[in-house]
């Protein structure tokens, strides 16, 4: 059984529909990719299924548990994380304190400080800078402490929005890595981009969404010859 | 002058009780609550009306029927209007602080209900050949207190650290995992707290409740949170602290001019929103996203 | 747009209000002495309501800052018609600076005057107030407020302080009060459906709107705020001249609160709204006035404990925010519509 099971999900912002019948599903410790040009509902997605807004149609399904239209903080309980659109930090809060409000997602209070224990090893650079304002960290560093927040409270899957936003392409490289190790250790993870190359090798699926539904699914094998693609899902009108 | 001086202080302490109040709720909800007033009225009633009982009793249930009517307020009213327009919200916690007061105006009647709480605060004692009142000196060392246990418990415990968070960006912390309507109804529980404070130490020197007891505290504390920056509770004590003294200095300095101390204190605000609309203690212009 | 709002001249969105307004100052001045009364303040609440809706309602930004306007005018008005010899004498006035005793001019001309007079100091604080936003537009409005309060209120030698400016002649004639009532009207709603009018209502649900259509926010919502505050202006000057006295205590909390109200409750984005709001609770308020007094309303007698009339006007204000927060005509202007809808269920 998939743990993350999206079906005819259809999502907006009031009357205006963004989103119109996605399906897709995950299963632990695979990632899936969904590409678009901007502005197709790729974040509304993400937030839909996050319980940043509530969907108006379809089912969500983590772990055969219906989550649709929960609110985010009991979603984040039941083992589904988001890194949104733009890291979203607290730049006025520590470090420490950034990845002390990722427990606050945890079932129980147990094993709390191992949790952030495994994130300072995760994540080296947080555990130098811990007591620095997050505000003063580069935006690589930034978007390291805004996985590791959102790890901390152990999800099953786990979405990230744009996570190479910003970066320069060293930097880029890194943070991907950091997700491979996750993605071994169990977690699935969804990562919506903007630039399709990156995610279409990276993941064993991706979708490209096109004016609020899936155009097509692409494997790492499409990756190749993406560059004909890109023209074909991208090129008219952009 | 050591007694101005004190006496500016212990304002400026009081001022910045209300203004954390204020500043607690909008805090996390982006909510001027001018209904706080009420919420120090209902505390100043409370006081008055169980004088007879021992001091301690008497301030107990004042705190838990305060902190019962700010429950209350969050969750049948505010609750509804979450995330509609704060111009509407701000209207709204006019609207309810209205029907408050009526409501107390029907319940203890439009005529000052008084009676002496705390006697012992009262008088003043000699100090080095000045005489200083009591509940000056007491005022400084109560306000110092709760200010201090107030930020012990928004600095260092889990609670603060979500506050922090959630008025910084409640979104974000939602997705973390804080539960919003816990953390406004405990932040409207803590405003509540705070009001009876104020309602105390205002009930000492001035035991005449009317319905409209908390109204102007709060028009002056709402003032200081301008000032000290609306989105920070460092920001919205340090105004309240600020006002309280202004206001003090004024009525000092002014003489026969005191009367227009109000004016002055709301032509600084006027004039500090359009230099810095987050107020004077921001790095921008945070105001502006509200 | 959400509001359903303006777009182009509609005989009906002008006609539906003044008919409304004609109508019931006809059968209510006619009932009663006292219910004549009660028309001609609600008169005056009106066009205090079209001032505010021009402002708060078509841009969206709040103001709690047009009661000052409206003293103002009351005050310009007050003092330039109340006889010479109560200036001189009344013990209220004895401070009074003489060069303000001996003024006098004819009753229209002083609320012409009046309704001038507040829109050059609207003009005025506008130039300083409408770079500011939301909230912080909120309480500098308040702070305008409480600057002109606190003078009026303590300063004698250029009114009555705390006390009354008595002897101020009154407006008898409620029709008089009608056509100033529906003259604002008509130029309120040849505002809104200009283009400096339509831009401003783009703005209430779009901040970008304005500059998009290459127009500065800023001067659009200036103009919008003068016109407001040359009717806060005339409104305060019509009170004036109906209460036969100038009171400062008037025009502060409760005066901005049961205004505001009156245009929120009916709907803030549209003239029909700011109509039904004023008349729905000037009705509401006398209706409960009667059983609180235990009058017969509609034959009925339906008697309130005293003082419970406040009480439920602030708690169905509330409710109503909670219920409908666009208000009950949801900002749309009157429209024959629903009569169609209606004759289609049917």
């Amino acid at each position: 059984m998939p743990l993350l099971e999206v079906t005819d999900l259809i999502a907006g912002y009031g009357r205006v529909e963004v989103i119109s019948k996605i399906s897709f599903s995950i299963e632990a410790g695979k990632s899936v990719g969904i590409v678009g040009p901007n502005g197709v509902g790729k974040s509304t997605l993400l937030q839909a299924i996050a319980g940043g807004i509530s969907p108006s149609g379809g089912s969500i399904k983590l772990d055969g548990v219906d989550i649709k239209g929960k609110k985010p903080e009991d979603i984040v309980r039941l083992g589904l994380s988001l890194v949104p659109e733009g890291r979203q930090i607290f730049s006025g809060l520590s470090v420490k304190e950034n990845l002390a409000l990722g427990l606050t997602g945890r079932k129980d209070k147990k094993g709390s400080v191992e949790a952030i224990l495994k994130m300072k090893e995760l994540f080296p650079v947080l555990s130098t800078h811990e007591n620095h304002q997050a505000g003063m960290l580069s935006g690589g560093q930034q978007q390291q402490l805004a996985i590791a927040r959102a790890l901390i409270s152990e999800p099953k899957v786990l979405l990230l929005d744009e996570p190479s936003l910003g970066l320069a392409p060293t930097v880029i490289d890194d943070v991907f890595d950091r997700l491979k190790q996750i993605i071994a250790l169990g977690t699935a993870v969804v990562i919506v981009e903007q630039r399709a190359n990156l995610v279409t090798t990276f993941a064993e699926e991706t979708l490209v969404i096109r004016d609020g539904h899936v155009q097509s699914r692409l494997t790492p094998a499409d990756a190749a010859n993406l560059a004909s693609l890109e023209k074909s899902y991208f090129g008219a009108g952009e | 002058m050591i007694q101005s001086i004190l006496d500016a202080i212990s304002l400026g302490g009081l001022y910045a009780l209300a203004a954390l109040g204020l500043g607690l709720v909008f805090g996390v909800m982006r909510l001027v609550n001018f209904a706080h007033g009420e919420l120090i009225t209902i505390a100043a009633y409370m006081l008055v009306v169980t004088v007879n009982l021992p001091l301690i009793i008497s301030l107990l249930l004042t705190v838990l029927v305060t902190a019962a009517v700010a429950f209350l307020m969050e969750l049948t009213i505010y609750r509804r209007l979450r995330g509609v327009n704060p111009a509407i919200m701000l209207i709204a916690s006019f609207g309810l602080s209205t029907v408050l007061q009526r409501v107390y105006e029907l319940i203890f009647g439009a005529l000052p209900k008084s009676a002496v709480v705390a006697p012992f605060l009262n008088g003043a004692f000699k100090f080095a050949g000045l005489s200083i009142t009591i509940s000056s000196v007491i005022t400084i060392v109560l306000t110092v207190v709760i200010l201090l246990a107030m930020g012990y418990l928004v600095e260092k415990t889990s609670l603060g650290l979500q506050l922090r968070a959630a008025a910084a960006d409640f979104r974000t912390a939602r997705l973390l995992g804080v539960r919003s309507n816990r953390l406004i109804s405990a932040a409207f529980v803590l405003s509540g707290v705070l009001a009876t404070c104020v309602a105390f130490i205002l009930v000492v020197e001035n035991p005449e409740v009317n319905p409209y007891y908390g109204v102007n505290i709060t028009i002056l504390a709402l003032v200081g949170i301008v000032i000290g920056g609306i989105s920070s509770l460092r920001g919205a004590a340090l105004g309240g602290f600020v006002v309280g003294v202004i206001l003090s200095a004024l009525n000092t300095l002014l003489g026969n001019g005191r009367v227009y101390a109000y004016s002055w204190l709301f032509l600084l605000v006027l004039i500090i929103l359009l230099v810095r609309p987050g107020g004077f203690l921001s790095k921008g212009s945070e105001l502006e996203r509200v | 747009m959400k509001h359903g709002g303006y777009t182009k001249f509609s005989l009906q969105n002008l006609l539906g209000p003044l008919a409304l307004l004609t109508v019931a100052t006809y059968f209510l001045n006619g009932a009663s002495t006292s219910l004549q009364l009660i028309t001609q303040f609600a008169l005056c609440y009106f066009v205090m309501v079209l001032a505010l809706q021009v402002f708060v309602g078509n841009s969206g930004v709040l103001s709690f800052g047009h009661g000052s306007f409206a003293l103002l005018g009351s005050y310009v008005s007050g003092m330039l018609t109340a006889p010479v010899h109560i200036k001189g004498h009344a013990l209220a006035l004895n401070q009074l600076w003489s060069f303000l005793v001996p003024l006098q001019v004819n009753i229209y001309v002083a609320m012409a005057l009046s309704a001038l007079i507040s829109g050059a100091v609207a003009a005025l604080t506008g130039i300083l107030l409408m770079r500011l936003n939301g909230l912080a537009a909120g309480i500098a409005t308040f702070a305008l407020l409480g600057v002109t309060y606190n003078i009026f209120f303590n300063n004698k030698q250029i009114g009555p302080g705390s006390q009354a400016l008595p002897a101020v002649p009154t407006i008898t004639n409620t029709y008089i009060l009608l056509l100033i009532a529906a003259l604002s009207l008509v130029c309120v709603y040849f505002f809104n459906i200009s283009r400096i009018g339509r831009t401003i209502l783009a703005t209430r649900e779009d901040a970008m709107a304005a500059p998009a259509l290459g127009v500065s926010i800023f001067k659009v919502r200036l103009i919008a705020f003068s016109i407001s505050g040359v009717l806060a202006g005339l409104a305060g000057s019509m009170y004036v001249h109906v209460a036969g006295t100038f009171q400062v205590q008037d025009y502060y909390l409760d005066f901005t609160f049961m205004t505001l109200s009156m245009l929120i409750v009916g709907g803030s984005a549209s003239i029909w709204g700011a109509l039904v709001g004023t008349v729905l609770i000037t009705g509401v308020g006398q209706i409960l006035l009667m059983m609180e007094q235990n009058l017969p309303v509609f034959g009925l007698h339906i008697t309130i404990p005293l003082g419970s009339r406040a009480v439920i006007i602030a708690v169905t204000f509330v409710a109503m925010l909670l219920w409908r927060s666009s208000g009950i005509t949801n900002g749309r202007e009157f429209s024959l519509d629903f009569l169609k809808k209606l004759s289609k269920k049917n």
